[in-house]
């Protein structure tokens, strides 16, 4: 049922490290005073009540909210040691060590293959062997290289809804992030492609460090191995998942975990 | 009483109908007006002074005394012209759209954005005589030469079609959907990386029409290159030297063509190729926003 | 958990990034060079303005905008010139604007997809593409020539019609489109006729953007020249009355004054007779911009009342 930790998963470490983090629209407290330590090759979930400020807490982490005019953000947030808010740091290779894949599908209206190869392209990979190497090794970490290979040349546009989610994820896995945001992935797709999805994301987190917001309690009880509640913009609490879901500290967990209100 | 006002509404409604589908009728009726008169009297030349379409679309001398109507210096001089506007003109327009559509926070566009407005609202005479009495003895003074010729219109052409480009591109940038300039930021791509391989490739169809529409108003533009060409009825062998285009060859002569006379035929030969292009750049423009869906 | 961070082994890579610094320097000039574009074109603009400023500022004076051009001497005035301007605007748009407004009423809130619609807006477009010289060269054949006018106001008038008809069109769309769908449904919802709507409901809201679409589109019309010289004629009418009301008379406009007075050169001081009406026509462009979005503005919070 619950997933317990795998004995042959990767040892228990941190891979990032939050510390007071606010966030601010403008005069709005959108996210106070924040703390969490996020476990490597884990899958850690963000749950709680629509508008509780999840997203938003997962938009700090890769400095999304650096393109937002009027959001101002404060704390550290560590990545292997290092605050990706340091004043010397550049954004973009924070974001290029942190992935993120939004909610509904963003493929650029471009070929399934210059998707993928748009992240190595951009970082300075030129040659034109190892893209195709990258893109067919992205592409099967994804689950879409069969459905995808013979057609890669075509529209990423044609793809199913599902399909182009797996693309959208492929196109991150191509930059060889170390972390990867995801914004309710699945939440825009039918059941079948969701539970594709959530195959996938077990596959990952044996590389990668996930951090998946989701408004589906039992998908977060299916995949994910530590799970984080928020409500209004505070956190409340994060333990591993079936702590949070079967002994959980705080009566507000609890009564969101029981369904009292939405 | 309440059915006595609904039925006068019903014929208010269909006495409306009438009056709203006859005016939607009177721009076909203009149009075909247009084409028709120009059509009867462009085609004179051919049919009834028995120049061949041929002499005059290619033939490079014109001079009306000798019965010559070769109207290739004016095609010539109207195309290098244009495409000069739109060579410096396209680009810059394109990225000022950017400007303003990625760019530029609301207080500065807020400031810059009348000022485009009012660059559409200066009359062609007026950006004529600032080409004559400006730009032409400044290009004097470097070149040495006259001044004026294609270099000149190609100059003041390219400002004038600034306002339409850079409209029309902004439009076209603004529609690309913001998930795909989140997508291309996350995945590390610097904001100008995000504009020129996401956003100038996915708004393309719409920068096409902007650029075509930009050469629309170049190729119909006719006192703003008249003052500032040369007028010289010769093949442009120089961006420098005096040169003519099929607008301001027009204007310039119509006056003194005599009615009936194969060369009032010949000028209104050139205004019909000026609107069978006009409406040939009309159909690339559609078909340019089909490629879209 | 300890607050140890994680070293364990990286995902193996297939490519190393090393070129951020070139990117973040590429994208700084980038950014920069799209601010110089845009400034200096405003830059230009200000030339611009200067320029004409500082020509034509000496020749303006009282003599100058109401008096009499002369033929031959020094000392012309434009006066009949700028009555010109505005009587044909003014005649201009008593054709266009009835057309143009229910054409773009038909489009926007009646027709749906069809023939009609098509033929409507293909030849709206094409009307729009229409080179002026060729207008100018129709108003020549059919209002001149066929039917016997000689130079004209009327004339004049009607060629421009035929040339502002898809602007004014296009205006007219833009402002029923900024109207709000919400306006046309409780319309709809309360019983009333699609004509109802239109003239209750969705015009007064659409007056603002409505209004300073046409004043913008008036300022074009005031400048145009092309299309005036062979139809409204180069001279004025002399005899009666400087200020002719007559529309069968020949009118020449301030725009067309500056092309014949530049291009005759008869008289000794056409180039300060050139810079003064040059001027003249740039200050009616900017009053003219200034009133459309001072009007619209006012007029949008009389009507709906939200700025």
């Amino acid at each position: 049922m619950l997933e317990t930790l795998d004995a042959k998963a990767a040892p228990l470490r941190n891979k990032m490290l939050i510390d007071d983090l606010n966030v601010y629209y403008g005069a709005f407290h959108a996210i106070k005073n924040a703390n969490l330590d996020v476990p490597d090759r884990r899958v850690m979930a963000l749950i709680g009540p629509s508008g509780c400020g999840k997203s938003t807490f997962l938009r700090a982490l890769n400095r999304m909210h650096d393109l937002t005019p009027g959001a101002r953000v404060t704390g550290t947030v560590t990545l292997d040691g290092n605050d990706i808010y340091a004043p010397d740091i550049d954004p973009v290779t924070v974001r290029h060590r942190i992935g993120m894949v939004f909610q509904r599908p963003n493929p650029f209206p471009k070929s399934i293959f210059e998707n993928v190869v748009y992240g190595p392209k951009i970082h300075g990979e030129h040659n034109a062997k190892r893209l195709v190497e990258i893109a067919e090794k992205s592409l099967r970490a994804a689950a879409l290289w069969d459905e995808a290979k013979d057609r890669l040349h075509k529209s990423a546009l044609e793809l199913s809804g599902g399909q182009q989610q797996r693309l959208c994820i492929a196109r991150v896995l191509a930059v060889e992030p170390e972390v990867i945001l995801m914004d309710e992935p699945a939440s825009a797709l039918d059941p079948i492609a969701t539970s594709k999805i959530e195959d996938l994301i077990g596959e990952l987190k044996k590389d990668y460090t996930v951090i998946i917001v989701t408004h589906s309690m039992q998908q977060a009880a299916r995949i994910s191995d530590f799970t984080t509640f928020f409500l209004l913009g505070d956190l409340i609490e994060v333990g591993t998942t079936s702590d949070i879901f079967t002994r959980p500290k705080d009566k507000r967990t609890e009564d969101y975990i029981t369904g009292r209100y939405g | 009483m309440v059915a006595a006002r609904a039925n006068k509404a019903h014929r208010d409604e269909r006495i409306a109908l009438v009056f709203l589908m006859g005016s939607s009728g009177i721009f076909v009726l203009a149009m075909a007006t247009i084409l028709l008169f120009l059509l009867v009297n462009g085609t004179k030349l051919f049919y009834a002074d028995h120049v061949s379409p041929l002499a005059f679309l290619f033939g490079t001398e014109w001079d009306g005394d000798a019965g010559k109507f070769g109207a290739a210096p004016f095609i010539a001089g109207s195309i290098v012209a244009t495409g000069l506007a739109i060579l410096l003109g396209g680009p810059l327009g394109v990225a000022i759209g950017l400007f303003f559509s990625e760019l530029a926070p609301k207080r500065v566009a807020a400031a810059f954005k009348p000022a485009i407005e009012v660059l559409v609202g200066i009359p062609s005479i007026v950006y004529g005589w600032i080409g004559l009495t400006l730009l032409v003895p400044f290009l004097a003074t470097v070149t040495h030469t006259q001044g004026n010729g294609i270099l000149a219109a190609g100059l003041v052409l390219s400002i004038m079609i600034l306002p339409t480009v850079i409209s029309l591109s902004e439009d076209a940038l603004r529609v690309v959907p913001t998930a795909l300039r989140e997508g291309s930021a996350a995945l590390g791509a610097t904001r100008w990386e995000t504009m020129s391989r996401v956003l100038i490739p996915a708004a393309s169809s719409g920068l096409a029409v902007a650029v075509i529409l930009g050469i629309a108003r170049a190729i119909g533009e006719t006192l703003a290159v008249q003052l500032v060409l040369g007028n010289a009825p010769v093949m442009p062998k120089s961006l420098l030297m005096s040169a003519s285009a099929l607008t301001s060859e027009i204007v310039m002569e119509m006056g003194e063509a005599p009615d009936g006379s194969p060369f009032r035929h010949a000028l209104f030969s050139m205004a019909l190729l000026l609107l069978l292009v006009a409406m040939g750049l009309i159909v690339l423009i559609r078909l340019a926003l089909r490629k879209r869906t | 958990m300890a607050r140890a961070l994680s070293t364990a082994p990286p995902v193996a890579k297939t490519f190393v990034s090393s070129n951020a610094r070139s990117r973040r320097a590429i994208d700084k000039v980038a950014t920069a060079g799209l601010w110089i574009a845009a400034s200096a074109v405003v830059a230009l603009l200000l030339l611009f303005i200067g320029y004409l400023f500082w020509q034509g500022y000496s020749e303006i004076s009282w003599h100058f905008l109401t008096g009499y051009p002369q033929s031959a001497t020094a000392g012309g005035g434009v006066g009949p010139e700028i009555f010109n301007s505005f009587y044909i605007l003014v005649l201009t748009l008593t054709f266009t604007l009835p057309i143009s407004i229910l054409a773009g009423i038909y489009l926007q809130e009646y027709s749906g997809p069809g023939r009609f619609r098509d033929i409507v807006q293909f030849s709206a477009e094409s009307l729009a593409t229409v080179p002026s010289i060729v207008m100018a060269l129709f108003g020549l054949l059919v209002f001149v020539q066929i039917l016997g006018w000689h130079f004209s106001a009327l004339g004049g008038a009607l060629t421009l019609t035929f040339l502002n008809l898809p602007a004014m069109m296009r205006v007219t769309q833009q402002a029923l489109a900024s109207v709000p769908a919400t306006y046309r449904e409780a319309s709809m919802g309360l019983g009333a006729t699609k004509w109802q709507t239109v003239l209750r409901a969705i015009l007064p809201s659409a007056i603002g953007p409505l209004t300073t679409g046409v004043v913008l589109v008036s300022g074009r019309i005031f400048g145009e020249t092309a299309a005036l010289i062979f139809t409204a004629g180069s001279s004025v009418s002399y005899g009666a009355s400087a200020y002719d009301f007559n529309p069968f008379h020949t009118a020449e406009t301030l725009a067309v004054h500056l092309y014949s007075t530049q291009r005759e050169g008869l008289v000794p001081d056409a180039t300060q007779i050139a810079n003064g009406s040059a001027l003249v026509l740039l200050v009616m462009v900017l009053v003219f911009n200034v009133v459309a979005r001072v009007v619209g503005r006012q007029l949008t919070r009389r009507f709906t009342g939200k700025a």
